[in-house]
């Protein structure tokens, strides 16, 4: 077949064209010490690019490139008292009265379309997060401000009901400062919709390019960023459907850093790669098996089972939660020694708590009428078998491999434990209404217990995040204590400690895990330095040095 | 003809009414909320009340497909629970990929398809048929997800010879404004719509194969031979022309299927198409994506098999004089 061949050559040389020319990079020509692109996998995408309205981790790590807070927590990670916070948009502040803050706005700072940021844009910011109708995660914890006034274009009051440990702390972290005079006329109702959430106009060190829905979000910095020049000239987020597959991208070459590598396998994969540099720093979740104190759709009357302090004691003695978190997490996580994640500064592993101690549980259970009288394997009492079901949510791999083990501890010990995996929705619809026996569930925690502990294990919490309805009155007046009335960090520490040591005494829950996260960059990346609370929150002072440099990092687009 | 196309169009309109209202019901009634918690962290249930109200959920279901269906008929798909945008500009952007996805699938599934049909036609019974015969089981007995699982492991991941994901380069390419940046969006597109198109090439090739060598039996087959044709001439275009017509219905039939392998193979290969966003709107209970989703998906099935109808009387004549 003479004729074929020459039609079989052209079609190899224009495929051959085709791979050349997609295999020649277009070559910019930026040099020095600001140039690069830095590509984030990340599982997840905003929804919307308005920090007010969304509490999402994703919309938070792209938000603190393009709005700046008046102030940001160091990297000690203390709430309490304002000597470890970082000036931002405030370039000092002072406190006028015990409850009466003033900053002072940097006269340098700019909105992208060159107006000066002033104390109007503030005064505007505080009434936009605490109205009803915007209907911001934020707005409870600004609850304990009064007012927010202007003195004057650059002076703004904060003025707060009462005075407490963090006060500095909530005036300057749950905020981004936004534009009021690009913002002022958006209808308050219509906050989540505006048109200014996909294309945002901001003050921060980078500046919105382009979003394109299920694939990418790219920022370029600016040049003229009043507290310095970022040394990374582009920031794009890839979108993926899960982490694993943003892992995979990296591991490929197709992205250069990935903040959490969630799974020992990824930490591995990824460490052992000569291209990338990892980095661990604390995480800000922790996972537990929480018990619902109330009867199952019904909040009125007592759990059957878990009404019975002694009978959750018990629960708990039964678990091996260092071998559970071996067996899931290897060294990725640590056993919790209570309610939070190993970003509160309140972790003290001296705080005390339940042991594992299965003889004595044993004991415990026989003691409460538990015994496996008809010999089939499953402890019974008055015909009832000592059983429950335990809901799970079928997205995380994590607990349901927590449920597996959890199942299996429970049956050694004669107690019968039936999985309800269910989709992510319907676990958080059954949870908050409280049609479960006990949930495996996750919290992301703040640097602070003051916000996380009183709205998922007080009475506050009812209808809330409590979804167990524990509630001791004797352990809410410490943490109200904790909250409100202590005056040094140390002090605020030993009133905490002794809240979840009691907590910790009635079982409310079983602690699994509290996460360390580990995060990759590519090794060309230098002073990576990552800030617990919010890994990119310091992104702006990474940089490629000059010398390492590739091609992708100068090409001009 | 044109009384045969009102009624297809009136069935039809008929059935992407049925699968809107069906899917409507189901994904209402379904267990699941769509709000709760938001990373781990609890969502306060004055902000899902305001969510809940401002989306008329708490109203009778009834009402709310009322409403729906008048805003429908106005071509307004609605807005968004989750990603707070009108559904018709989040379709607007998944859309085209999708369909790039779902069209070069289809090219590769028929055009691989029909090669090989005819290959092995030729052959019948011999090694190169019986090879690539159960080669063409074995593809087509693959599921869609693990054929790409395998390719992007095989193919992006150990060789390194695509990559392992997305649409395109995204710091060389942000736009596809130039030479080098369609080429790099064909090199992104290859394993994903190789994923979709070699199963349902699989399948082509045997549907071919036994249509092809149906044909080569009859008189008419016979008769070019004795006039002295080449066995080329007598095999490419007296008999496949007439072996066409099956192809013609599993046009039809493939519609479906590539969409429903796309959701797949666009979760597998993070391929922003509207499969996606669809899984991701099902997890979050986002409603109005989900209903918009498939009246989207129904449409095109429904385009597909009526474009399929109408290529049928274009093969076959006879078809087309009983049709009027």
């Amino acid at each position: 077949m003479p004729t074929i061949r020459p039609t079989r050559r052209l079609t190899a040389a224009a495929l051959a064209g085709l791979l050349l020319v997609a295999a020649c990079a277009r070559k910019g020509g930026c040099t020095g010490d600001y140039c690069g692109t830095l590509v984030i996998a990340t599982g997840g995408e905003p929804d919307v690019l308005l920090p007010v309205v969304s509490d999402r981790a994703i919309t938070r790590d792209v938000t603190d490139q393009l709005f700046l807070k008046l102030a940001d927590l160091g990297l000690s990670g203390n709430t309490v008292g304002d000597e470890d916070f970082q000036p931002l948009l405030a370039e000092r502040w002072e406190w006028d009265t015990p409850t009466t803050l003033v900053f002072h706005l940097d006269p340098r700072a700019r909105w992208e379309d060159g107006r000066a940021v002033t104390a109007a844009d503030v005064a505007f910011t505080y009434d936009i997060y605490t109205d009803s109708l915007v209907s911001s995660p934020f707005r409870s914890s600004l609850r304990h401000i009064a007012a927010v006034t202007t003195r004057d274009s650059l002076t703004v009051v904060f003025r707060f009901r009462q005075r407490y440990p963090e006060m500095f702390y909530d005036a300057v972290y749950h905020m981004r400062i936004l534009p009021s005079h690009l913002l002022r006329e958006v209808p308050r109702s219509q906050w989540r919709s505006a048109a200014f959430g996909r294309a945002p106009v901001g003050d921060g060190p980078y500046r919105f390019v382009a979003w394109r829905a299920g694939e990418s979000l790219e920022l370029s910095a600016d040049s003229t960023f009043f507290l310095g020049r970022p040394h990374l000239r582009r920031l794009i987020w890839r979108f993926t459907p899960d982490q694993q597959v943003a892992v995979t991208q990296l591991i490929a070459g197709d992205a250069d850093a990935v903040e959490v590598l969630v799974t020992p396998d990824n930490v591995q994969r990824a460490c052992a790669d000569a291209r990338l540099a990892c980095y661990p720093y604390k995480g800000s979740a922790y996972g537990y098996v929480g018990f619902n104190l109330a009867a199952p759709g019904d909040s009125t009357k007592p759990h059957p089972l878990f009404g019975d302090r002694e009978l959750r004691r018990a629960l708990f003695m039964t678990v091996d939660r260092g071998a559970l978190l071996h067996n899931v997490f290897g060294d990725l996580a640590k056993v919790p020694p209570g309610p939070m994640s190993q970003l509160s500064w309140t972790w003290d592993p001296e705080t005390r708590e339940l042991p594992h101690d299965s003889a004595r549980a044993a004991r415990t259970l026989t003691r409460l009428g538990w015994t496996d009288s008809d010999g089939d394997g499953i402890r019974d009492r008055d015909a009832h078998p000592l059983a429950f079901r335990l809901l799970v949510p079928t997205t995380s791999a994590v607990r349901r491999q927590y449920a597996r083990l959890l199942q299996e501890q429970f049956r050694t010990m004669g107690i019968d434990v039936q999985l309800d995996e269910v989709d992510f929705s319907v676990f958080n619809e059954r949870a908050r209404a409280g049609r479960f026996d006990a949930l495996i569930n996750a919290w992301n925690t703040d640097p602070t217990p003051s916000s996380g502990i009183p709205q998922s294990w007080t009475r506050a919490g009812f209808g809330r995040s409590n979804y167990g309805r524990y509630e001791n009155p004797a352990f809410e007046r410490l943490v109200d204590r904790a909250v409100a009335s202590v005056s040094s960090r140390a002090e605020a520490k030993r009133t905490w400690r002794a809240a979840i040591e009691m907590l910790n005494q009635d079982a409310p829950g079983i602690f699994l895990f509290a996460t360390e996260n580990v995060a990759a960059v590519h090794k060309r990346v230098a002073d990576v330095r990552m800030r617990p609370d919010s890994w990119s929150a310091l992104v702006r002072t990474w940089r490629i040095p000059a010398d390492r440099l590739t091609d992708r990092d100068r090409v001009e687009r | 003809m044109a009384a045969w196309l009102v009624r297809r169009l009136a069935a039809s309109i008929a059935i992407v009414w049925a699968v809107v209202t069906l899917t409507f019901v189901i994904v209402h009634l379904a267990h699941g909320s769509p709000c709760g918690q938001s990373d781990g962290r609890p969502v306060a249930p004055e902000t899902c009340a305001a969510l809940i109200r401002r989306f008329g959920l708490d109203r009778p279901i009834g009402i709310q497909y009322v409403k729906y269906l008048g805003a429908l008929l106005r071509g307004d798909l609605g807005e968004s629970l989750a990603l707070h945008r009108p559904v018709a500009d989040a379709l607007a952007e998944a859309l085209p990929n999708t369909f790039t996805l779902t069209l070069t699938a289809l090219v590769i599934d028929f055009a691989l398809g029909l090669a090989l049909g005819v290959y092995q036609a030729a052959r019948e019974r011999r090694f190169g048929d019986i090879a690539l015969g159960n080669a063409a089981l074995f593809v087509n007995s693959m599921p869609t997800f693990w054929l790409g699982l395998v390719l992007l492991l095989l193919l992006a991941q150990w060789l390194r010879l695509f990559p392992v994901g997305g649409l395109r380069d995204l710091v060389l390419c942000p736009r596809m404004d130039s030479l080098p940046c369609l080429a790099d969006f064909a090199w992104h597109l290859t394993l994903p719509a190789l994923t979709l198109g070699l199963v349902g090439a699989a399948g082509t090739a045997r549907y071919q194969r036994a249509a092809l060598l149906e044909v080569v039996r009859q008189d008419f087959v016979r008769t070019a031979r004795a006039k002295g044709l080449p066995e080329r001439r007598v095999l490419l275009v007296h008999a496949l022309r007439n072996a066409l017509l099956p192809l013609v219905t599993l046009f039809g039939l493939t519609f479906p299927f590539l969409l429903t392998g796309a959701v797949l193979v666009e979760t597998v290969f993070a391929w922003p198409g509207m499969g996606r966003l669809a899984v991701t709107a099902i997890l979050q209970r986002d409603y109005p994506v989900v209903t918009a989703a498939a009246l989207i998906a129904s449409v095109m099935v429904v385009l597909g098999n009526l474009l399929a109808d109408v290529l049928y009387g274009v093969a076959d004549p006879r078809i087309r004089v009983r049709a009027t």
